[in-house]
């Protein structure tokens, strides 16, 4: 990297105008939800997120992020190590279609699965018979979380696989290592901050999905009601104390996913240090 | 003949694609001998290395190491040792850790471990780094850890893929140097890939020229120089040049219509005017149109019949200067004709032979 | 599918998990949809598609993103510049803080930035002395887009300015070109895919998008009824068919986009690597 200049007077128009910017566009929303939160007092807030319904869309977001954000680290892993490490007829495609994801609207990521497994289905009648629920249910919420995550943790591996190359896995088979050894001991320590980043990032959308999860929901309040969801459900409600309330939380996971992201990426950004 | 032979690769072919990459490759080698595979980029040195080593697999032929086919032995139980050309070292493991790798894997005990570590480190004189990490090792200290993680599991055959073209000059040749004792002190059957022809041979036993995915030519380094087998040879190896009217020169005819030839620097002598020489009168007039200093010796560009040619002077005969009209005598050239290529005698060196 | 054989173990295990997760996330679904989709009539789906309030849902949906994606693409390029170019105070925070539209669930950026533009709201009202409105607007809907739209360029063109070495353009000014010059005719071409592909992402992200649009929109139909949303209410009525045809046309349009911007891609690769 080049040294960075000392701004002159048009480099700090250009700096102000970005900072205003951001400012309007970032800094303002989340104050305004924080204070709409706090703003009949710390006992209503309390009150508001330690509502029973609130208390259960907290649950079943927990739940819903854990089993989506294991799934795609276990895809993510599987993938990007597949993806780097061998070639294969069809990489491309297959790569194709594992970032389809994040381009599809996420109100359609909802419908393919409704398609699927709804009512009007080929697959209904079976699921039906063995009393497996998926839409309007929380597996169908699963579901579309993990779909609309689906990429985020091969994302962050695979730049870095690539760039490491393949040169250190080929030498330890050389040697006669497995592949469980070969990835504990030589490819993960390579791997161990961008997946920590992929899955705080993973997390942090995973529990904020509202589209595609809205789409599956129906909505019974207390039982598929997640964060997001709870949040349009008190909005649409005018207890727009109560929505900013639960959003605050969202807020605070936000910021909180960011300030880990700037640790990350400042530790995972020159290897070797690290190690000392 | 071939129960000497460790390795034997008979009827090789590899593509990747499109790309031909190896064609009919039939290599001997000699137990003990450390051979290089010497050709420019591309030719397919790397390939016919990563197939000994079962990093790539060949689309046919057989690949034979003392004396079994191993085509469909993995890698890791060919007995083979190998030093990648960036090393690959583990970066997140010691030097101990990464010597100790291969023992590991077969589940060595940790004290032979320790003993078997500490003797290799002793070897590559690199002890008290067994705690540091490869980002904190010197190019050439890198590449001896690489050599002795090679190394560890004891065997048979080391193959090292351009083992100094990650380091500075002047290690480089130090290192040169080294590798070529360890080896022999080992006595283990070696082979390195390199495009560096100097590095060839000064290192080599013998060396393997590949082109364009075929072997061309295979002897020791002198082999080479004195009897290239083929145009490309003849071309690759030395500081050669290519010209098509030789027979502008003095005493040389043409001796077919598409002929042409390759001169080296050491063909040449380059005489000012007023020196003399037993073969002045067949001597021809250049101009110098570049003097480099090379330090040990003086590098000159003469054009010459049209064409620049390079020749050396020593340090110590008079200097010349650009521009001065010089006598360049040609003592021999190879003349290439299609595939065969001769070696052919300025005409003067004959009669004089002949009067003598 | 076949592959080259690799001394690196591990493949089978690794393809085969991949695959499988794949498979049951995006392959089946996709197949789902493919399924579906022949089971339209023909004039069924031109008659879905062409209902005039279906048409002016387009329209709105693609203005906005369009207007949103070209001011991200604006500021992004700014943001970026000062960020790889100028030292100043709060440049890491402002770095960190441009995920923020990520790790934010799209809902509470709605809501927020809903009540915030409301002529009651702390911006709205400012602006409602000038007698503009921006909530339940195009205005507002774009607004929401340039919210989620921002990290999409600054992130796509943040590493390529990051290995552009000032060195280029130290040379260009050596050769006597001025600032501008540089920037217009070295700096510029070498950032214009990684522009171009933010601006393409940015672009069909906001089409798609339906979170953080569905409260600032007033889905007021002719006027701010977008696309995802007409699916999400042809959902709400069971009316699949309708739903699967409006989304057939969306995914088309986001195809459209993603392979207009990989030609691109190609031809301006192929330009530099032509040259170089």
């Amino acid at each position: 990297m080049g040294q960075k200049q000392k701004p002159g007077p048009f480099q700090w128009f250009l700096i102000i105008l970005c900072a205003v910017f951001l400012c309007v566009m970032l800094i303002l929303p989340l104050t305004y939800i924080i204070v709409t939160a706090f703003r009949e007092g710390l006992g209503v807030y309390i009150k508001a997120i330690t509502d029973e319904y609130a208390l259960k869309a907290v649950t079943l977001t927990v739940q819903v992020t854990l089993i989506a954000v294991a799934v795609n680290t276990v895809f993510g892993i599987c993938a990007a190590w597949c993806i780097t490490k061998f070639s294969f007829h069809g990489k491309k495609i297959i790569s194709t279609f594992i970032d389809l994801p994040v381009t599809v609207s996420p109100i359609i990521a909802g419908l393919i699965y409704i398609l699927l497994y709804g009512r009007q289905s080929a697959l209904y009648p079976i699921l039906r018979e063995y009393g497996i629920k998926v839409v309007f249910a929380i597996p169908g919420i699963v579901l579309a979380t993990i779909f609309v995550t689906f990429p985020f943790i091969s994302r962050e591996l695979i730049p870095v696989l690539t760039a490491q190359g393949t040169d250190e896995e080929e030498a330890a088979a050389l040697m006669g290592a497995d592949a469980f050894t070969i990835f504990r001991k030589v490819t993960f320590p390579h791997i161990k901050w961008a997946l920590l980043y992929g899955v705080v990032l993973c997390t942090a959308r995973a529990m904020g999905e509202f589209g595609a999860v809205s789409v599956l929901s129906g909505h019974l309040r207390g039982k598929t009601n997640t964060m997001p969801l709870y949040v349009e459900l008190l909005y649409q409600g005018y207890d727009f104390t109560g929505a900013f309330a639960i959003s605050s939380l969202l807020v605070i996971m936000a910021v909180a996913v960011l300030a880990l992201r700037s640790i990350l990426e400042h530790k995972g950004g020159k290897p070797g240090d690290i190690l000392k | 003949m071939s129960e000497n032979n460790y390795v034997e690769l008979r009827h090789l072919e590899k593509h990747f694609k499109d790309f031909h990459a190896s064609k009919d490759i039939n290599i001997n080698i000699s137990k003990g001998k450390l051979v290089a595979l010497l050709g420019p980029s591309g030719s397919g040195k790397t390939t016919i290395l990563r197939m000994i080593a079962g990093l790539e697999t060949p689309d046919s032929g057989d690949i034979i190491l003392d004396g079994k086919v191993v085509n469909n032995i993995p890698g890791s139980e060919r007995g083979i040792g190998f030093v990648f050309q960036n090393y690959a070292l583990f970066r997140y493991m010691t030097v101990y850790d990464n010597i100790a790798f291969g023992l590991r894997v077969k589940k060595t005990k940790e004290s032979e471990i320790k003993e078997r570590v500490s003797e290799l480190l002793k070897l590559i004189g690199c002890e008290g780094l067994e705690k540091r990490y490869p980002s904190q090792l010197s190019g050439g200290q890198r590449q001896r850890v690489a050599f002795a993680r090679a190394l560890a599991p004891s065997p048979q055959l080391l193959l090292l893929d351009e083992p100094f073209a990650a380091i500075d000059a002047k290690v480089r040749v130090e290192l040169r140097t080294w590798l070529r004792e360890m080896i022999s002190r080992l006595g283990i059957t070696s082979i390195f890939v390199t495009h560096d022809q100097d590095e060839a041979i000064e290192v080599a036993d013998e060396i393997i020229v590949t082109n364009q995915g075929r072997v061309e030519q295979k002897g020791t380094p002198r082999e080479l120089y004195s009897r290239p087998a083929t145009p490309f040879v003849a071309q690759f190896i030395g500081n050669s040049i290519q010209i098509k009217n030789y027979a502008d020169f003095n005493c040389f005819e043409q001796r077919s219509p598409d002929s042409t030839a390759v001169l080296r620097p050491e063909f040449i002598s380059v005489l000012k005017k007023n020196e003399t020489q037993q073969f002045s009168t067949s001597a021809d007039e250049g101009v110098v149109e570049d003097i480099i200093f090379r330090g040990s010796s003086i590098e000159l560009r003469v054009r010459i019949h049209g064409v620049l040619l390079s020749a050396s002077r020593s340090v110590n005969d008079t200097p010349v200067e650009v521009g001065e009209k010089v006598d360049v005598f040609v003592y021999r050239m190879y003349v290439i004709d299609g595939d065969t290529i001769t070696l052919v005698d300025n005409d003067s060196l004959k009669q004089e032979s002949v009067v003598i | 599918m076949n592959f080259r054989k690799s001394i690196i173990p591990g493949f089978g295990l690794s393809f085969g998990i991949m695959m499988t997760i794949l498979g049951f996330i995006v392959l089946v679904p996709l197949a789902g949809l493919v399924v579906y989709t022949a089971q339209i009539s023909f004039s069924d789906f031109v008659e879905t598609v062409t209902r005039p309030r279906i048409l002016s849902s387009y329209y709105v949906s693609i203005s906005t993103a369009l207007v949103a994606a070209i001011i991200n693409s604006v500021m992004g390029l700014i943001l970026a510049w000062i960020l790889v170019r100028y030292d100043f105070p709060g440049r890491r925070l402002i770095d960190g803080i441009i995920e923020l539209p990520f790790a934010l669930p799209t809902a509470v950026a709605g809501i927020a930035l809903t009540h915030l533009t409301t002529v009651n709201g702390w911006v709205g009202s400012f602006f409602a002395k000038f007698g503009i409105k921006i909530a339940y607007t195009r205005l507002g809907i774009t607004i929401a887009l340039v919210f989620i739209g921002i990290p999409f360029v600054v992130r796509s063109v943040q590493p390529v300015l990051e290995k552009f070495d000032a060195q280029y353009d130290e040379a260009a000014h050596i050769l006597g070109a001025g600032k501008i010059r540089t920037f217009w005719k070295v700096i510029f071409p070498e950032i214009l895919p990684a522009l171009l592909s933010g601006f393409t992402l940015a672009f069909a992200r906001g089409i798609g998008e339906y979170g953080s649009v569905v409260f600032i929109a007033g889905n007021t139909p002719y006027e701010t009824e977008i696309t995802p949303l007409l699916i999400m209410s042809e959902l709400q009525e069971y009316d699949y068919v309708s739903a699967t045809s409006i989304a057939l046309i969306m995914l088309g349009i986001a195809f459209l986009i993603l392979l207009v911007n990989a030609i691109i891609q190609s031809v301006v690769s192929k330009r530099v690597s032509g040259l170089a």
